[in-house]
């Protein structure tokens, strides 16, 4: 049975990630690549992996989705023909590179289940290590107890991702196409008033859940940035081109803390980036969530600042 | 197989039965209303139904109470989400497709 689900889930992988580079249009190519992304979140989850899992279906499929969509509207309204022009013609290599890349996969996947299991593997490790650090999550623990500056060079790379869209963006136009038309139904304040709290209340569940198992600050981010991204899509947020303080606060806070936090330890004579205690994992999780929710919400709305809207 | 089982499975075969005839709807109606409406009514029957079957597997309450959660939240965002599909299709000017005339 878990077998069949398997091969079914592998074969619609491999059928969705075909369509979402040869389907007859652009807009078809996005919609498959963001099913391929909950597919994907699937092979996570059979894989006893979920914390990939709910990453994967909260920022591979639902933030991507929504910047792939948002990237699909702007290319629209540049050059409309973009969406029926067919992708490049297939190079001649591709055949051999796909049938050599397949064959060492399969190669690598015999050679795994004729493996031994070696004593002393850096996974073992870490749960030796892991009562030191007072978490019960392994996950956590890796990313901020033993491998923090692995964290650290993340939440950079998102905000040098950020500051190298806002660069490339016309900053005097704010877009206003993302938005639904005006005047919205009483449905969607229906919606909203359920949704909000909702995922703010999961998105801090997921924080504090980090340290015991399943969850951690990037999910709870993409969490509230989805709950972000409905806020701009019914109009309840604007994207402003004025720089406001508050909000670049809450970009730079997860990196400025983790910075100020990483160097403490240094005038006690400890290495770069030990954590004192579970308090600073919390408080780093709890700075990184709102910096991470903040930079994929103004990666959407593709503006330097959002504001509530009036009215 | 005991009696729950058989009841779970029951419910299960019922809610796939719902999902394949919304996904049928979706593939063969001809506009984006009929679309709509084959989707938004079968699939919320359809998680309904593989919700309360698997609550009857897990029997245990806490379980049960969140798939009921996961099937009020599904509800409320695919009867949105079809409202403003059809708002929007009807604003920007679709016509639905006429019944056709029995002679």
């Amino acid at each position: 049975m878990g077998l069949m689900l398997d091969i079914v889930i592998v074969a619609s992988l491999i059928g969705l990630s075909f369509q979402s580079l040869y389907a007859r249009s652009l807009f078809r190519c996005i919609l498959h690549f963001v099913v391929f992304g909950l597919a994907m979140s699937l092979v996570w989850a059979r894989l006893n992996t979920p914390d990939l899992a709910m990453a994967e279906a909260a920022i591979g499929a639902g933030v991507t989705g929504a910047l792939t969509m948002v990237a699909f509207r702007r290319l629209m309204a540049i050059s409309p023909a973009q969406n029926q022009s067919r992708p490049s013609n297939r190079s001649r290599l591709a055949l051999p590179i796909a049938l050599g890349a397949g064959g060492l996969v399969a190669l690598l996947g015999l050679a795994v289940l004729e493996a031994e299991p070696v004593a002393g593997l850096a996974g073992m490790a870490v749960m030796e290590a892991l009562p030191s650090t007072g978490l019960q999550n392994p996950v956590t623990a890796v990313l901020l107890s033993f491998r923090g500056y692995d964290t650290l060079l993340e939440i950079s790379v998102l905000l040098a991702a950020l500051l190298a869209s806002q660069a490339v963006t016309q900053l005097d136009d704010p877009d206003p196409s993302i938005l639904t038309e005006q005047p919205d139904t009483p449905l969607v304040g229906a919606l909203l008033a359920m949704i909000v709290p909702l995922s703010v209340l999961v998105s801090v569940h997921l924080l504090k859940a980090g340290s015991l198992g399943t969850g951690g600050a990037f999910q709870a981010g993409a969490v509230m940035a989805g709950c972000g991204v409905i806020l701009a899509l019914s109009g309840r947020l604007t994207s402003s081109a004025q720089p406001s303080l508050l909000i670049n606060l809450g970009l730079s806070i997860g990196i400025l803390s983790f910075i100020g936090i990483g160097l403490v330890p240094l005038l006690y004579g400890q290495p770069l980036l030990a954590l004192p205690d579970v308090w600073a994992v919390y408080l780093l999780e709890s700075t990184m969530m709102i910096s991470i929710a903040l930079i994929l919400l103004l990666l959407f709305t593709g503006s330097i600042s959002i504001r509530r809207s009036d009215g | 197989m005991s009696l729950t089982e058989t009841f779970a499975l029951a419910f299960l075969f019922g809610g796939s039965a719902f999902f394949l005839a919304g996904t049928i709807g979706l593939l063969r109606f001809p506009d984006v209303y009929c679309r709509l409406h084959a989707l938004a009514k079968a699939d919320n029957t359809g998680l309904c139904l593989i919700c309360a079957g698997l609550a009857i597997l897990a029997s245990d309450w806490q379980v049960a109470a969140i798939l009921a959660m996961i099937w009020l939240i599904g509800l409320l965002a695919s009867t949105v989400s079809a409202h403003l599909i059809a708002r929007h299709a009807y604003l920007s000017g679709q016509k639905p497709v006429e019944a056709r005339k029995e002679p």
